[in-house]
Formats: structure tokens, C-alpha cells, sequence
């Protein structure tokens, strides 16, 4: 699977974290590519204090209470469990990445494995039975 | 396996998961699954209808054996054989 990652709002993260736990369930491939808005939520001063939702902006609290009574572990979890699990990669966009001034893997979390350009994408994606733009 | 003889199995490893959203009792029955052996029966505890329909499938891609689910108060009981 090759997941075009463009989101940077917790609620389109945390659907993305949902289907990560599906492939690994199956152990499945999955090559990450981090574009645009979600580089921003890479960033490691950002991930766990970003708290902006894309959709149904009005019920945020609500949205994000209910994610804690139902103990869906933060969207950086989902992705880690996903990784130990099965083969992920998470690929950090090097143009979205200094949009949001990250020059270095080092200034995104851990989870990152390396820093591409777009044509690895389209190379994964050729080759993929299933492509998400999320 | 009907629900009388589902109730009598015995179970080689109990995984409880009811205190899980979806993905996260399929996610444990994966990581529980490699803990037993050929042969050997698991049960997954899980209040969320969706993995109800989701472990039959998982087990007919992983070549496992879905054996049924047992309907508890509040949650469902699936057992499968590895």
C-alpha cells in the first residue's frame, strides 16, 4: 500500500493510524510519503501538541473526547504499533519539509526513516495495489 | 463449531481486548497469534462489532481456522484455531 500523506489535522491522522493498524494486521507493505501539511505535523515540536481538525471543525471537543473514552491511542502511536508490526516506511516530502523549516531528518519525529523527493512516490505508487491520498 | 461446543473448547490463550477501539482487537489477536502454536485454540475478547466481521476474514487471509463467536453481555467472544 502507498499512502500519500498530505493531512496535517488529527482527524484525517488518526483515520490514516486506523488503516495502518488493517495493514499490519495483514502485514502488509506500506511506503508513507509525508506531503504538505503533514510535514508539519512530523515536526517533533508539533505532533503531540497539534490538535487542529480539518472536518467538522465546530465538535472538535466532542471529537476529541470521544477519541479518549474510546482509548484510540494519539495518531504518532498508531503509526509506531504499525511500524513494529509490519514493513513501514515513512517518507518525509523534502520540499514540504522545508515549507514547514525542517531541513534535516533530525527535526522530525523519530518515526520518520528518510527524507525523498517525489519520484520515489510515483515509483511506489506505480507498484502498489492500493494508493490512498488522505 | 456450534455455540454449545464453543462454550466447552478449550482455549490455549485468552486475549482481552474489550478496552480497544477497532483496529486495536485485530491488532492483538496478530500480536497474540505468534505466542501459540499450530493446532492451538485462541479466544479474542472484544466489545466492538466491527472486529466480530473483521476476524473471520483476518483468519481466511492468514490461513487460520475461524472456529465462531460466543455473544457475552457487552461483548463478543471469537475463537479461532492457528
Amino acid at each position: 500500500m502507498t499512502l500519500a500523506l498530505f493531512s496535517g489535522s488529527v482527524d484525517k491522522l488518526t483515520a490514516a493510524g486506523v488503516i495502518l493498524g488493517g495493514a499490519a494486521a495483514e502485514d502488509m507493505d506500506v511506503e508513507i510519503y509525508v506531503l504538505l501539511q503533514a510535514a508539519f505535523a512530523f515536526k517533533k515540536e508539533n505532533a503531540l501538541v497539534n490538535d487542529r481538525v480539518s472536518e467538522i471543525t465546530d465538535k472538535k471537543d466532542d471529537f476529541l473526547a470521544s477519541l479518549k473514552r474510546l482509548g484510540t491511542p494519539h495518531w504518532t502511536e498508531a503509526f509506531k504499533t504499525a511500524k513494529e508490526m509490519t514493513n513501514v516506511k515513512i517518507h518525509i516530502c523534502g520540499f514540504a519539509g522545508k515549507v514547514w523549516h525542517g531541513e534535516k531528518l533530525d527535526d522530525f519525529i523519530d518515526l520518520a526513516d528518510d527524507i525523498c523527493g517525489i519520484g520515489e512516490y510515483m515509483t511506489s505508487a506505480e507498484e502498489s495495489d492500493i494508493n490512498l491520498f488522505i | 463449531m456450534n455455540i454449545e461446543e464453543l462454550k466447552q473448547i478449550k482455549v490455549d490463550k485468552s486475549v482481552d481486548a474489550r478496552g480497544t477501539s477497532c483496529p486495536g482487537p485485530l491488532l492483538a489477536a496478530k500480536k497474540a497469534i505468534g505466542q501459540i502454536e499450530n493446532g492451538q485454540v485462541m479466544e479474542v475478547l472484544s466489545a466492538d462489532e466491527g472486529t466480530r466481521r473483521d476476524i473471520p476474514k483476518w483468519c481466511t487471509k492468514k490461513g487460520y481456522e475461524y472456529l465462531g463467536t460466543v455473544e457475552e453481555a457487552g461483548f463478543f467472544k471469537i475463537f479461532l484455531r492457528k
